[in-house]
């Protein structure tokens, strides 16, 4: 059975290698992006199951990513995943399933990974 | 030369700096809106917003969080304070708090993404004003709740993150400082000259009519004599009242169509001019009070808040309100 999909989408390399890690470990194929533009591309060429979207990032933030993502796929479910929680005053974030702050601690995203992919 | 002005009600200065004064083309506009996309408050999306808490225009039969609809209040996704739980006030040493309870709501004032608040017809426009008043009435249950602010961000600048055009309240368990010092300002008056302040400065800027921007048989618009805000206007109605609750369909209908032409007339002068406006109205749970009238402020966007102003507590305004009035008046819609 071919694995779910995740497009992890974020600009730090350091996040990049451990959410990697992490969700291939949990039996997850995953493809990086380090910008709006590059993710928007691989959206459309790799059709994923979920996408982990960092906000902060140089040129298109997340959230008009998110934005241009769900025009595309509605259904698609998007985390939004940010080290700060002031974006969440941006009503653009309501069109994410989840909006979840960065930790160490990875258990609330991977549930929310879990809760969306899991048959 | 430059020119100190006292609010009469807050005792707040302000400097009109006439030698900085600007013709409305001069303002720049950073027009800067987020690209589309998505929109969580469009018709279609309505499972993306909690479920809402009052709907004008369903159609009959149809079920609650459905697509067909006129008018939508939501509760933020995000909000910031929260409806569930006590208030649990505490004091530490001198200090005092309380745990963050509260409603945060969204009226949704259109199903249209490029409606324009400005631009909406009567119709449309006065489901707002209703809404405004059914969603204070029902939060006013909520014996947790001092005050309700209700108000909108236009732009981006202004604070406004998505352009569909939607505006909030905010239910607090304490009265805000802005609300206290007018209710203070207005009664000191009040116990001085047994007139209401406000209604004093609707007779006073009528017979002037230097600072009066539009009328109509139930309401007027009027830059206010000391402005925050280049262009700033105060939509007050004629009659003496303290509770916006109390409004009947008659006078919403009178506050819809004076509301409309000075966002048209302001739009005219400075076209996508980013602004905010706030309800300020009695607290709740008060009787009607005869020293406070109900009224709406309208400030654009145009000038920033920087160490002077964060210091003195003075707002530097380069435009004389009369000159801004005249620009409003004389302005073709």
């Amino acid at each position: 059975m071919d694995k779910k999909r995740i497009l992890l989408v974020d600009d730090e390399d350091g996040i990049q290698l451990l959410y990697r890690e992490e969700f291939e470990d949990e039996g997850f194929a995953v493809d990086s992006a380090y910008n709006g533009e590059e993710a928007l591309e691989k959206f459309r060429e790799r059709q994923p199951d979920l996408v982990i979207l960092d906000i902060n990032m140089p040129g298109m933030n997340g959230i008009e990513v998110l934005r241009q993502m769900k025009e595309i796929n509605p259904d698609l479910p998007v985390i939004l995943s940010s080290a700060y929680q002031e974006y969440k005053q941006d009503f653009g974030t309501w069109a994410s399933e989840e909006y979840i702050v960065k930790s160490a601690n990875l258990d609330e995203l991977k549930a929310a990974v879990h809760k969306y992919l899991d048959d | 030369m430059p020119e100190l002005r006292k609010d009469p009600i807050l005792g707040r200065w302000i400097i009109i700096a006439k030698e900085r004064s600007k013709r409305p083309t001069d303002f720049v506009i950073d027009d800067a809106r987020t690209k589309g996309g998505f929109c969580p408050l469009c018709p279609g999306n309505e499972k993306t917003t909690p479920g809402e808490v009052l709907v004008y225009g369903r159609e009959p039969g149809m079920p609650p969080n459905s697509s067909s609809w006129k008018l939508r209040v939501v509760p933020n996704k995000y909000p910031a304070l929260v409806i569930e739980g006590e208030l649990d006030k505490q004091a530490e040493g001198l200090y005092d708090r309380m745990n963050g309870i509260g409603a945060h709501e969204v009226v949704i004032e259109s199903p249209n993404h490029n409606d324009r608040f400005s631009d909406l017809p009567h119709e449309q426009m006065i489901l707002t004003f209703r809404a405004f008043r059914d969603r204070i009435r029902d939060l006013a249950k909520d014996s947790r709740f001092r005050y309700v602010m209700v108000f909108k961000n236009h732009g981006r600048a202004a604070g406004a993150s998505l352009e569909h055009s939607h505006s909030q309240l905010v239910a607090l368990p304490i009265l805000p400082r802005m609300v206290t010092s007018e209710l203070d300002g207005s009664l000191k008056y009040f116990r001085y000259k047994d007139r209401c302040v406000f209604c004093d400065i609707i007779h006073q800027e009528i017979q002037q009519n230097v600072r009066l921007v539009c009328e109509n048989s139930l309401f007027v618009t009027l830059a206010p004599f000391a402005p925050r805000s280049p262009f700033e206007m105060w939509i007050m109605p004629r009659r003496h009242s303290s509770s916006y609750v109390a409004i009947d369909e008659e006078t919403l209908a009178g506050l819809t169509d004076i509301f409309s032409e000075s966002l048209r007339r302001l739009d005219a002068c400075i076209p996508n001019v980013p602004y905010n406006f706030v309800l300020h109205t009695q607290p709740l749970g008060s009787e009607l009070l005869e020293h406070y009238h109900w009224h709406f402020e309208i400030v654009p966007k145009l000038t920033s808040i920087a160490g002077f102003e964060w210091g003195s507590g003075f707002y530097i305004n380069p435009m004389p309100p009369e000159e801004a009035c005249r620009y409003l008046r004389e302005v073709e819609l």
